[in-house]
């Protein structure tokens, strides 16, 4: 005889406890594993549009020949200048901003279109979910550096042809995202609640799918700029990306690399730059991870 | 209830006297980023060899986490305070490794669900192995032979052949024959089986406490059945103890604690299971409210929010466990009535 | 033996049976698995010669432009065009090509007229040693560095290596080359800076030619992989039942570790490490003009520069294949290894 107990007296009741110790949960704001990475990504991007703005700086090309190769510190060049004689700072700051302009308009188109076509047709499934996958699975298996020189290259090395090229991957990387974040919560009650009350498509879409989704896309865009902008600094080191004599922290290094043995310090400095940038990136977007994954 | 209630006393019970497991005081308190949790409040109990032994109670009572404290399988942030002793050693406080050679060999545990329970990479036959060769110092033949041996006393079909064979190539009661196999590996004096019959059906769960029941004959074993099916507790064993929010409220053999309910929520336990004689259509008594949260350490009665006996003692005073009749210990101040269901 | 099987069916608890013997890798279900997916990757193989062959010709300027330069006539070039047919329309021209690969014949080179075959033997095999090397060094860096983590999470030794690990995934691997270059081929010289020397000639000097970059585009992929490990492995020693159940066994640490969560962890690298391979292959365009190593890397850049159709193609669709054949192997792996598609469903 085993009659167990009615379901009534078994609610879901409190399950044992959580087996990691988890931090505590104070606020969003206290968060050191947030708040550093996001402070210096604002220091960053402060210094690199506002400085200039705010204190005298050389201008980042058109140097003297007379002033090439001043090791840092020297007076009026904070960090030297480079063997064509533009300061270094000034460099690093300029070529700061194109770092930060590709990351951010190759990531919001990446999130906005992307993110669009993947929920649209994860929503809709059928043969327009095929029909984006098959797309999809192209884009993928294709080396996404070749586009990308070859966008490069037969356009012509300018900023806006980078963003475009860069773009070409960063969408469907978002759609991917979005589409398998939108299938996952097509099961869910909320949602069929929402179908079987009548509720339009794009409401539902827009008030009930793009909040879920939406933590998962913001952690994916982040630890994406990183990889965008060391992208960028590729396309920019290969000479395929800003044009010289403008100044990219990827071009930067790449002209550093003829002096790497005496002047060590034209690859080192860009390349730190680089380097915090993209670790905070990744800082941040883990931290936030960190953070909302446990929904 | 069926004519288990009157079977004898197993060979071995009492039999050199010496208690397998003896419980005292244990408490378990689980630390959660700044709050921390009393999953288990003072619970005593003893195993005796070729006895069986339930521990009732509903999910979240805290009767998997009092088992898995005396078997060291708690994560380190679970704080564990009390005593508990194997046949005279004491397991609480000893090192990992040290507790580590009782584990599996002395004192041995089947869980609940088998197909998560079991390596789905690794062989079966494999499984039962490490069971062995982690405290016996037999060779890779020797040891396989011994696990086919196992898989026979659980009696799954072609051992020999069966041993290469994946989890999933299993059936569920299958699969669940075979963690009682592992965890009889190396003929352990104590099987604790946490619901281990709850994830079956009904058929198989018969054959499975049948086959656990034969076993603990044939090897004089203790056994400890953890449950929140009060039929099974009824059918099978011969002390109960049931456990609500963390604590014992009320013990006794099992035919004193089922002839003579005094506890009321053991006895809405029982009102609650449904049976024949009652008139069609009529609303099942359910306990109303939720199960204590463990989180809240409040005065009183740990029941008495839901108790429909409590009175104002009840929610100020927390009542003792006090052995209130022979053998017969229950935590209340106003149980019920001699005469309650049989 | 019917007999037995009657047995098995009949057996109490309701024996499950997997049905004819099914061991072995060429077992049904991984083939028909292997050829599905061989299948679906040829729509994706055309996409991609589609794709590059479309950008190609959208891009200003052609072959034949390039290989005169700036001065010359546009007469000359179009003496050039005809000559390469380059003149004929974009869907002649991607037929030609189409149907030429088909029988084998990837063409030649618009810009030295050098088979394309011949190219690809001569410069293939570098690119491929360097790849098989940056792979091996991500692998053999993470796996112990995520058990050793993954041991004692919240440890120093856990903590430091995903300190370690998060600066090291967040290197670019141009920038981190130059760096080994300065460390290990400037100031403390052991190994070289650029060149390559071939197996044939000296196995040593081989692989110190390779290791620098190998280093280079390994060393972040190994911090990548080894966070990824480490998780996985983390997250199936605190949820998973059947850790409980090793441990209920009285087995010791290291081995639930290794044996049981480890084992079910790898899954999840495998899976990583093919959807990382397309990076790493682009990594390695740029890695190898840096280290002057003759791969296929420098061809393509070149090749590009010079609006080398038929070479480009010739090299995305090896890297396509790569990139598709790498992905089935990963399934067949996965087939093989995880024992739940290898013997199939239990019948009951």
């Amino acid at each position: 005889m085993a009659a167990p107990l009615p379901d009534v007296l078994l609610p879901p009741g409190a399950p044992v406890p959580a087996v990691q110790p988890r931090r505590h949960r104070r606020s969003w704001a206290q968060d050191p594993e947030i708040i550093v990475p996001a402070a210096v990504l604002a220091l960053i991007v402060g210094a690199c549009f506002l400085w200039p703005l705010i204190f005298p700086l050389p201008p980042p090309v058109g140097g003297s020949v007379l002033d090439s190769g001043l090791p840092p510190f020297s007076p009026g060049h904070f960090l030297g200048t480079d063997p064509v004689g533009n300061d270094i700072f000034s460099r690093i700051l300029y070529g700061g901003r194109v770092s930060i302009e590709v990351g951010l308009a190759v990531t919001l188109i990446g999130l906005v279109i992307g993110g669009t076509l993947g929920s649209v047709a994860g929503y809709l499934g059928g043969s327009v979910d095929s029909v984006l996958m098959r797309a999809l699975d192209v884009l993928i298996a294709f080396p996404a550096l070749v586009l990308a020189v070859a966008i490069a290259e037969g356009l012509g090395p300018s900023e806006l042809h980078v963003i475009w090229a860069l773009s070409f991957f960063s969408v469907p990387a978002f759609a991917r995202i979005a589409r398998s974040g939108t299938l996952s919560l097509h099961g869910r009650t909320f949602m069929l609640a929402a179908r079987l009350s009548g509720t339009p498509g794009r409401r539902i879409l827009l008030r009930h799918v793009a909040p879920n989704i939406a933590p998962q896309l913001v952690t994916f865009g982040l630890l994406g700029m990183g990889v965008v902008i060391i992208l960028e600094g590729a396309l920019s080191f290969l000479g395929l990306g800003i044009p010289d004599p403008a100044p990219s922290w990827g071009n930067m290094i790449a002209l550093g690399q003829g002096t790497l043995s005496v002047q060590p310090e034209l690859v080192l400095i860009p390349s730190l730059f680089l380097f915090t940038m993209v670790l905070s990136l990744n800082l941040l977007g883990d931290g936030l991870r960190a953070r909302w994954g446990s929904q | 209830m069926s004519a288990a209630l009157d079977r004898p006393a197993r060979a071995g019970a009492g039999v050199g006297g010496g208690a397998l497991l003896d419980v005292r005081d244990l408490r378990v308190r689980f630390h959660q980023g700044g709050t921390s949790v009393l999953a288990v409040n003072g619970v005593s109990f003893t195993a005796w060899p070729g006895r069986t032994l339930a521990i009732v109670g509903e999910s979240g009572s805290g009767k998997t986490v009092t088992c898995r404290a005396v078997m060291g399988l708690l994560p380190p942030s679970a704080e564990v305070a009390g005593a508990a002793s194997f046949d005279g050693t004491e397991l609480l406080g000893l090192a990992d490794r040290q507790l580590r050679r009782h584990r599996g060999a002395d004192l041995a545990m089947v869980f609940q669900d088998p197909a998560r329970s079991l390596n789905p990479t690794m062989r079966v036959g494999t499984q039962v192995t490490e069971a062995i060769r982690s405290h016996l110092p037999l060779g890779r033949r020797e040891a396989r032979e011994r696990a086919v041996e196992l898989m026979a006393m659980v009696r799954i079909p072609l051992p020999g052949r069966r041993f290469s064979d994946y989890p999933h190539q299993f059936s569920g009661g299958m699969r669940q024959r075979l963690m009682i196999a592992i965890a009889l590996a190396c003929h352990p004096r104590l099987l604790i089986a946490d619901e281990a019959t709850t994830s079956l059906d009904v058929t198989t769960q018969a054959q499975i406490m049948e086959l656990l029941l034969d076993l603990q004959a044939e090897l004089g074993m203790g056994l400890i059945l953890i449950s929140h099916d009060l039929g099974l507790a009824a059918s099978y064993t011969d002390d109960v103890a049931v456990m609500y929010a963390g604590g014992i409220v009320e013990q006794a053999p099992t035919r004193r604690l089922f002839g003579h309910v005094r506890m009321p929520y053991t006895k809405a336990l029982l009102d609650a299971v449904p049976r024949l004689e009652r008139q069609a259509h009529s609303p099942l008594p359910v306990v109303g409210g939720q199960p204590a949260s463990a989180k809240a350490d409040k005065a009183g009665c740990s029941f008495a929010p839901r108790c429909p006996s409590a009175r104002d003692r009840c929610h100020t005073d927390a009542p003792p466990l006090a052995e209130q009749a022979p053998g017969h210990r229950w935590a209340c101040w106003f149980p019920c009535e001699d005469g309650g269901h049989a | 033996m019917a007999a037995e099987a009657d047995q098995l069916r009949a057996g109490p608890g309701g024996v499950s049976h997997p049905g004819p013997a099914v061991r072995g890798v060429f077992s049904s279900p991984a083939l028909r698995l292997a050829g599905r997916r061989l299948l679906a990757a040829i729509p994706v193989l055309w996409g991609v010669t589609f794709l590059t062959f479309l950008v190609m010709n959208v891009l200003p300027g052609d072959a034949a432009q390039q290989l005169l330069g700036a001065n010359a006539t546009p007469a000359e070039v179009r003496a050039l065009e005809l000559k390469l047919h380059l003149n004929e329309p974009f869907w002649v021209r991607y037929w030609h090509w189409f149907a030429g690969t088909l029988q084998g014949h990837l063409g030649a080179s618009l810009t030295s007229g050098q088979p394309v075959t011949s190219i690809l033997a001569q410069r293939l095999p570098v690119t491929f040693e360097l790849l098989l090397y940056t792979f091996l060094i991500s692998v053999v860096l993470a796996v112990p560095v995520a058990v050793l983590a993954a041991r004692k999470p919240g440890s120093l030794a856990d903590r430091l290596s995903m300190v370690v690990s998060m600066a090291g995934l967040s290197m670019a691997p141009y920038v981190l080359a130059l760096l080994l270059v300065l460390v290990f081929a400037v100031q403390l010289r052991v190994l070289p800076a650029i060149g390559f020397v071939p197996a044939s000639q000296s196995l040593v000097g081989n692989i110190k030619s390779l290791t620098l970059p190998a280093l280079a585009i390994g060393f972040p992929l190994a911090c990548f992989y080894t966070r990824l490990l480490r998780a996985d492995i983390v997250e199936q020693m605190q949820s998973e039942d059947y850790v409980v159940t090793a441990r209920a066994k009285g087995v010791a640490p290291w081995q639930v570790l290794v044996r049981h969560a480890l084992r079910n962890s790898m899954f999840g690298l495998l899976t990583a490490i093919g959807l990382n391979l397309g990076t790493l292959i682009g990594a390695l365009v740029i890695i190898e003009p840096i280290f002057s190593l003759p791969g296929i890397g420098q061809v393509l850049l070149q090749s590009i520069a010079d609006r080398d159709v038929i070479v480009v193609e010739a090299v995305v669709l090896v890297f396509a294949l790569i990139v598709v054949l790498a992905n089935l192997l990963t399934d067949l792996l996965y087939s093989v290894l995880d024992p739940r598609i290898r013997y199939g469903r239990p019948t009951a």
